[in-house]
This record gives C-alpha cells, structure tokens and sequence, in this order.
C-alpha cells in the first residue's frame, strides 16, 4: 500500500515535469476569419461607474438610434467593474471567439492592450473626426490609431461650500493650505473627514508626486525605469500618505478606499473635500452634497500654483476578433459622436473629446472652468507601456501606498518595493 | 438539570448558527430606509418585496437562477449516473489496479481546482472550436468541468453504498438466470438510489455554489451567466445595494436549503457509511 | 434514521479484506468478489470508461498541462501568439522562492488553514457529542441550523457576513457600539473573520458526519463507560475516539484539504486580498498572478507547489488509513 501510494505519488510528479517535450496549451493571435456580418448581437462593454443610471440612459438612447438603423442587429451592453477589467479584457484576448465586439476603455491600458493584439486599428474609421493632435496621439501607438478618444477626465478638488463658510475658510490655493484646511473641518467637524483619499486612489495620489518634482518612472531609451523611490517621488508620496492620518482620514476608514469610494463619501455629505474628476459630477449631483459644493484645480505646493493632473480619459475600440467589423466600428463612431458626447457630459460631466464642442461646452459651463485651468497647467500621464496595465493589475502603487499608511513600512521601503516591482514589469 | 443545561446550550447554538441566515432573509424584506440606517433593528415592521422586484425585473436575475439549475441539475444526473458505474466496478470487482485507481481519485480531491482554471481555460477554449458546444461562454463548458470535479469524492462515497448491497442478492439474480445489465440496473441501482441522493447534494453544491469557473469562463456571454457572479452585479463601486445582495442571496441559498433538508436524513446515514466504508 | 449503510458496511468487509493488495489476481485481470460458486466473473471494464472519458481529459490532462505550464515562460504575449514560447526550467520556482511575498503567503496560508481546521474540528466534534445529549427537539434545532450554514453557498455566506461586519450598516458595530470599526483593516482581525466564516461553512460535515459514527456505537459500549464512572471528557477520549479512529482521519483530512484551498470567501471579503495583500493565501495568490497579472507560468508553478504540499498530505492519509488497519 505504502509502496504504491508513494510510486503514484513519483509518477505523477514525473509527470508533471516530463512535459518538455509536449505541448504548450495552443496560442491564438486574435485574427477574424475575415467575417463580417452585418446582422446578429453587438456585444459592447462598458464602464460601470458610480450612479451609473444617467449614463444607462444615454447609451440607451444611442441603441436604440442604431438599431433603428440597423434592423436585425441587436446590441448587448454590459458594464464590467472597472476594478477587474484587467480579468474580463485577458479573458477576452485569449478567447477570441466568446470577446466583445465594442469595447470602452481606459487610455492607461492602451499600450498593454494593443501589445495582447487585441484591438483593431481603426485609423480609416476615424479620419475627419474633430480630435485634437495630443488627444489623438493618446490613443496611438506606433502610429497606429487603436479607438476614438470619448472622453477627457481630469481631477480637481471639490469642497463643500457650506462648510468652509461655516469655518470662514477660503478655498486652499497651496498644498499648506490645503492641508491646514482639511485637518480643520477634522478638528471642528469629527463626522467628517476632511479631504477625503484613499489607500487604493492611485490618480489621487499622483499629483502630489508630480507635484513634488517625481514620477511614477522616466523613459530611458526605448524602455522605461522606475523613478517612484527618487527623492521628490518619496517627497511626494510622503505629503499624500500623511493626510491618511487620524486627523484628517483615519487609515481604518481610508486605508482601503478607492478613488469611487471617495466620491461616495463626498457625495452623501461625509467628507469636507475630496479629489474628484468632472466626470464625477452626476454622483455628486444626486447626493446630499447637491447644491453645496465647489470646484478649484489642486494646489501645488508652491501658493498659487497647479498640482499636476493625470490627463484621464477612455476611449472607444474595436475588438480585432469581432465577426462584425462595420457594424462595430459604425456603433463605436455613433457613440462617441458629438451629439452623445455632449449628452454624456450633461448626464456624467464627462469632458468631450472633440475640440469644437468642448470649446462650446467650456464658453457656456462655468463648472468646467477649474478643470480647464487645470489643463492649461499642464496634465502628465503613467508611462506609456505595455507594462503599465501589469502595475496595475498587480497594484504595485496601492500597494505601496497601504503599507505606508498601515505602518507596515516605511516611505523609503515601500517606495523601493515599488519601484523593484515597477522595473520587472518593464522588463 | 444538567439534560436542561445541554439543551439549553444546543439551542443557543443553533441559534447562534442560523443567525446569518435569518439576518439575510429579514434584509432582503426590509424596506431601503431601513437597511441604510445607523440604527439596525432585528425586525422589521413594514416588510417589503422591493428588493425581490428590483433583483428579478432589472437585472435579469431569472435568467441566471434558470441557468445554475440547469448546470448544477445536469451535472447531478451525470455525475451520479457515471459515479453508479464507476463506484460498482471498484466496489464488487477485484482486479490488478483497482488500489491504484481508488488512490487517485482520493488524490484527485487534493487538487487544487483554482490552480488548473489556468490549463481548463487554454482547453476548453481549444475545445470550443471543435465542439462550440462547450468551448468558452457557454454553459457546457461549466457542466464538464464540474461533472469532472465532483466525480471523485461521489465515487468514494457511493462505494460505501454499493458495499452495503449484500453480495447473495446478486448471486441469487445471477442463478436465476438475470442478464448482468439487469441485475445492475433492477437490482443495484435501486438500492443504492438513496445513496445517490445524498452523494447529489455535494455535486449540487459544487456546481450550484461555483464562482471560480463562471468568472472565468463566462467572458462575455452575459445570458450564459450563472448566479454567484449575478450576485456581485449588485457590488456597485460606490455605494453596496445591500439589500439587492440580500435579496439575491437568498435567492440562491433557498434550493439548496430545500435539498439539503430533503435528504437530511440519507445524508447522515450516507456520510457514516461512505466514511466507514 | 437509516443507518443500513453503516451497519451493511461491516458485513462486506471480510470479503474485500481477502483481496488486499498483494492477495491473488487473476491473470484476466478479474475475479469474483464474493460467491460461493467460484466462477469467475469478468470485471465489466466498460463500466469504468464513462469516469475514465470524463476524468482522463478533464483532471489528468490539465495536472499535466500546469507542470508544463509551470516551466514555460508563458505571459499574455505568448497567449496571443505574439512572442513564441520559451522554456524556462525551473525559472519561474527560482523567481517564486526569491521572492519574499511568496513565503509570507505560504506561512498565512498554512497558519490560516490549520486554525481553521482546529477550530472547525473542535466545533464540530464538541457539537456532535452535545447532539447525543440533548432532547429531540434542540437536536433537531441544532442540526436544521448546522444544515443551513452547510447549505448556504460560500458567495452568499460570505456576503452576509460581511453585512453583519460592515463597519457603518453592521448589527455588530452597532451592537458593540463600535461605529465605524473596520474588521478587514487588522490582518489577523481580518483573518479572523474570514475564518469564523469559513468555520460557520464547514464545522457542519464534521459535525453531521461524527454524529453519525458515533451513533453506530452499540449503546452497550457507551453504558459500560458510564457506569465505570466514566466523565463526558473521558468518555470522548477513551471511547469515542479510539473507536471513530478511521472516521476522525478522513474528517481531518477532508477539512484541511478543504480549508487548504479555501478561496472563495476571501475573494469576496477582502476583495482579492485585503489592504496591501495582507490577506493573501496561495489560492488568490496564483489566481491573481495568472488571471490579473497574466503571468501564467508563475501562476501555474504556485499551483504546483500547492499541489505538492496537498499530495503530502494525501500519504499522511494513506499511512494513518493502513495503520488504523483500514484497507482501501
């Protein structure tokens, strides 16, 4: 008995390492047999956002004007949680035949999608389309166009107008002052925190970085080299996780908070500030805040300077394995039209991608105003390689900055982990 | 005395343990305001079905409810039918690797199921493009590999069963003249039906309760989606729909609840005498 | 209560004893259980083809494919037949053991499971001895109760308890006055969640399956214990153990194979993790590696090396069951 447990037990393991000649589970490239129908199910994914109905209703509206179009085309949209798309768009690459056909997604995770050979070029498609040089080298990679830029996100800071006029406080124009201010609606206000960020808010954490001189990594030749430990990184990443403090967000509450999570706490009245983007907007809206809040770009640390942004946004694609090209690429156009961007931003805040009806928007909207300015400054953005989508789906930088805020290590430790982590993606 | 002090601990027990369960029940009824606020109270006086309205109607929970049936009821009956054969083979037959192979099935258990999603999902993707039938998106790929993961423990605990089949049944069904066929299936299979029900449970949970292969598999087929991943449908980015999740959970714990109560008593027996056996 | 398995189980056992390993076999590969008349019988081989046909390309293909998976340099660009792939060796084990995070996982992992399995055993076979004990109807109670945490599935066990925790909308914060305490942000108090869930889940199989062992104990045995003056404690460790031996050794087994891969509750609950992967154990640890992070090979190695630590424990099993005397 013993004599043969332990021989199974050895063949098996021989098994499993005598596999060097055998084969490798087949790979795919994600090729269409050349097929495009013109009729059947259009399968589109989207973001699932915070009070995410506004935007159901536009993409509603949007179907319903394609399928008037198109009569024996049905459209399917579902929204994938932005937090494991990484999971559903991998899924989706390795199995052509089960992907999508339309696909949102976030302008970060281009490069690592293209290099999976997952999205179609759609350079034809899109010529003659009103889009600015800079927003369509966003959505490039080696001069190739890969989706139609849909939107524009970039974050400024909320505050709660009541508040601050309850605590004669003015809207903060340097980090000190910034600072100051959240840990005084802390002091004087315990039910509130006072700016409220998170442990798992990467873009909320970035401008600080960059603010301070750091960055996420620099491009040295054709690759990239982590840059998160150099000392105006560490000095940024020091000035972000110290307002995860007791007097301001305490870590048991904000250690693990994503950046929606914030939107939530500001929205429902629970935070005097927060780093929201104008995206952002509806959510606020249709919470106790509604009314009684304000925007102004994020002060750097120099007085009256701009912190800079992380220049967001997510685009429309094609999946290269859609069986319906035309229809796809049509539905990808009709959706970012001037007529549902300019929708999106009224039900959303989303800021449109197409220079003529941004200007318009920006002439009529005071809102968008601060975010505007927040551009001029100057927005940066994460390194534009394919290893960028392997950070984030590993959460090197939330990880970091919750060891941080845990005390579970310190600036200079994490920073290194970080960056060692950062480096081998980029390998 | 000390009879009243145990019954009285048993009773706290049980109470204690079912307390989850009622907790998601009374939820699940409560009206919004209710659920949301600071001040939760273990009753509620103003029932309500919105949750259920909002579960079934909006998101399409129906769909997927029909959908785990379908798969956990069909990886039931083949598993049980081919777990029958295999267990009479190995229980009334001796042969040179009978040993070996009740080994490896006990081996099979210890596999880590998580680990081989990644090889599963390479197959049977490969596989789909032969069979469309049971590649990725579709529900036929999760009922071959749940038939495949609960094959091994229904064996080992059916053969307790089939063991309990005395042997001079059989013989007396062989001199009379019964073919092999007959006296498996009007002998045999009838005996160790109850058997068979108690080892469905563990196939039924294993395909009903199933996260890992829907959220792998299932890519974008989003009418082939089955209940647990429908569940977190209702995890919003900003704020939970707890009483959606409530009402969905209930929703999906309530079949097995009820077949777990119907073969209540064979399930006992049945572990005692797989164990034994 | 049927118990004919239990009792029928004992009478076939002669039979099969005679046929241990290294006893007689035919050269045609089969030969009559029982029976008087000595005729040997073919062993139907096709009886066994339907487990083969499902078992053979479903379990025994895919162990193969993840050792080979595991010495490959397989990531999303090997996937999508951008780059070929390469052979790495033992590459891919070398960047896991270096890697300072894997062994932090491994050691929650194997802490995390085996207090689980404490705990679940503990709870349950103090509960089976208490359902001996009490009347009918808390016993009914009981095991109703026990019966709905086994029955409830892992998501929706998960989800609730996690309501029950949650640190603003929770019965517990509120009850303890603990507003906006949040379980998930201590590591052990975390852990410790996790695992009352996952005990809640599976002290009932325990505790189900040794009621049932120890109910086939003739009552006689128990009485004589008794009246020798015999306490509950002594009698469970005197009486009910000894003779439960083989019983115990799978019901061991089974729980630590089990909590060993528990996964499910803390994907849910901590959300892949818990706050800068405190959380992590070897499960979610290769899922996230392979699934997320499309490091498929690395992610493969994690599961061999699982493996290998759960066939480690299947010879542990197999020496317990030939020491009890408990052939297969």
């Amino acid at each position: 008995m013993r004599y043969r447990a332990t021989a199974l037990a050895g063949l098996l393991a021989a098994g499993l390492v005598a596999g060097l000649t055998g084969c490798a589970p087949s790979t795919t490239p994600a090729q269409n047999d050349g097929a495009d129908k013109q009729t059947g199910a259009l399968r589109v994914w989207l973001f699932d956002e915070p009070n995410r109905a506004p935007k159901d209703k536009v993409v509603n509206d949007a179907v319903a004007e394609f399928k008037a179009a198109h009569k024996d085309v049905t459209v399917e949209v579902t929204y994938i949680a932005v937090n494991t798309r990484s999971e559903r768009f991998k899924g989706a690459f390795n199995d052509p035949a089960s992907a999508p056909d339309v696909v949102e997604f976030g302008n970060t995770d281009l490069p690592e999608y293209v290099a999976a050979g997952g999205l179609a070029e759609v350079g034809k498609d899109a010529e003659g389309l009103d889009l600015g040089a800079d927003l369509k080298n966003s959505a490039t990679i080696d001069g190739k166009l890969y989706g139609v830029p849909w939107y524009v996100g970039v974050r400024a800071l909320y505050y709660r107008t009541d508040v601050f006029t309850e605590l004669s406080l003015t809207p903060p124009t340097s980090q000190a002052e910034l600072v100051a201010a959240a840990k005084q609606i802390r002091a004087k206000k315990p039910e509130l925190f006072g700016l409220a960020i998170g442990g798992k808010y990467t873009f909320g954490a970035l401008p600080f970085v960059w603010d301070a001189g750091g960055d996420l990594a620099t491009k040295s030749g054709t690759g990239y080299t982590a840059a998160i430990n150099s000392p105006q990184s560490r000095a940024g990443v020091k000035a972000y996780t110290d307002l995860i403090k007791a007097d301001n967000c305490p870590p048991q509450q904000c250690a693990d908070l994503t950046g929606g999570k914030t939107v939530e706490l500001f929205a429902s009245g629970k935070a005097g500030m927060a780093i929201l983007g104008n995206f952002n907007r509806a959510a606020v809206e249709a919470g106790a805040a509604k009314g009684k809040y304000a925007v102004v770009p994020l002060p750097g640390t120099k007085p009256g300077s701009v912190a800079p942004a992380f220049a967001g946004g997510n685009n429309l694609g094609v999946m290269k394995s859609t069986q319906r090209r035309t229809l796809a690429a049509e539905f990808m156009k009709l959706l970012a039209s001037k007529k549902y961007q300019e929708q999106m931003y009224t039900a959303m805040g989303n800021l449109p991608t197409f220079t003529s009806a941004r200007t318009e928007l920006a002439g009529k909207e005071p809102f968008l105003k601060p975010f505007m300015d927040t551009i001029a400054a100057g927005t940066k953005f994460v390194p534009l390689h394919p290893g960028w989508g392997k950070i984030d789906a590993q959460a090197v930088v939330p990880t970091m900055l919750e060891k941080i805020v845990t005390g579970k290590a310190t600036v200079e430790q994490a920073t290194d982990e970080a960056a060692t982590a950062m480096n081998a993606a980029f390998k | 005395m000390r009879k009243h002090l145990l019954n009285g601990i048993a009773v706290l027990v049980a109470l204690v343990t079912i307390f989850p369960i009622y907790w998601m029940l009374l939820s699940a009824v409560k009206p919004p305001g209710e659920i949301q606020s600071l001040h939760q109270r273990p009753w509620t006086l103003a029932p309500s079905l919105d949750s259920f309205r909002r579960v079934l109607g909006v998101e399409s929970f129906g769909r997927y409810f029909l959908n785990s049936l379908v798969v956990a009821l069909v990886v039931v009956a083949l598993s049980a039918l081919v777990a029958f054969l295999a267990a009479v083979v190995l229980t009334k037959y001796h042969f040179k690797f009978r040993t070996t192979i009740l080994v490896m099935f006990l081996i099979a258990q210890m596999v880590p199921i998580e680990a081989l999603t990644i090889p599963l999902f390479f197959l049977v993707r490969d596989v789909g493009t032969v069979v469309p039938g049971v590649g990725l998106n579709t529900l036929g790929s999760l009922v071959l590999v749940h038939t495949a993961f609960t094959l091994p423990f229904a064996i080992w605990m059916l053969r307790g069963f089939v063991a309990a089949v005395p042997d001079e049944l059989e013989e007396a069904a062989v001199i009379d003249g019964a073919s092999r066929f007959t006296v498996l299936w009007r002998i045999l299979f009838p005996l160790v039906a109850p058997g068979l029900a108690a080892t469905s449970v563990f196939s039924f949970i294993t395909a009903w309760n199933d996260f890992l292969f829907a959220r792998t598999f299932i890519i974008s087929a989003s009418e082939n989606q089955t209940l647990p991943m429908a569940l977190l449908v209702f995890f919003k980015p900003d704020e939970n729909d707890w009483g959606g999740i409530m009402a969905a959970s209930v929703l999906m714990t309530v079949p097995v609840l009820l077949f777990f109560l119907l073969v209540r008593r064979r399930l006992v027996a049945g572990l005692g005498g797989a164990v034994k056996g | 209560m049927t118990v004919i398995p239990l009792d029928e189980a004992g009478r076939s056992q002669p039979a099969r004893r005679s046929s241990a390993p290294g006893g007689p076999v035919d050269g045609r590969g089969g030969r009559p259980a029982t029976g008087p008349s000595g005729r040997a019988r073919r062993t139907p081989w096709w009886m066994l083809v339907p487990a083969a046909a499902v078992l053979i390309p479903l379990f025994a293909y895919p162990i193969y494919q993840l050792g080979l998976l595991s010495v490959l340099d397989f990531r999303q660009a090997q996937v999508s037949g951008g780059q070929p792939t390469r052979f790495v060796g033992a590459g891919n084990y070398a960047e896991l053991f270096g890697a300072e995070r894997f062994w932090s996982v491994l050691l929650a992992t194997i802490g995390f499971a085996a207090a689980c399995v404490v705990a679940t055993l503990a709870v349950g076979a103090a509960l089976a001895v208490l359902l001996t004990r009490v009347g009918r109807w808390p016993r009914t109670l009981l095991s109703v109760a026990a019966l709905s945490a086994w029955a409830a599935p892992a998501v929706t066990g998960s989800t609730v308890w996690m309501f029950l925790f949650d640190a603003n909308l929770g019965l517990v914060n509120q009850v303890l006055g603990l507003d906006g305490h949040n379980w998930m942000y201590d590591r052990y108090s975390a852990f410790g969640l996790i695992g009352a869930v996952v005990v809640w889940h599976s002290f009932p199989f325990v505790m189900v399956t040794l009621y049932a062992g120890i109910k086939a104990i003739p009552d006689a045995t128990l009485e004589a214990a008794q009246l020798d003056g015999a306490g509950a404690w002594q009698q469970f460790w005197r009486i009910i153990v000894p003779i439960l031996r083989p019983l115990l050794t799978i019901v061991v087994i089974q729980s630590i194979i089990w909590d060993f891969k528990v996964f499910t509750q803390i994907y849910v609950m901590t959300g892949g993790g818990g706050i800068a992967g405190q959380n992590l154990t070897l499960n979610v640890y290769a899922y996230q590696q392979a699934f997320a992070a499309s490091e498929y090979g690395l992610g493969s190695a994690i599961g061999v090396v699982m493996m290998v630590i759960l066939l480690a424990v299947t010879l542990a099993y197999l020496r317990a069951l030939r020491r009890s005397g408990e052939p297969l």
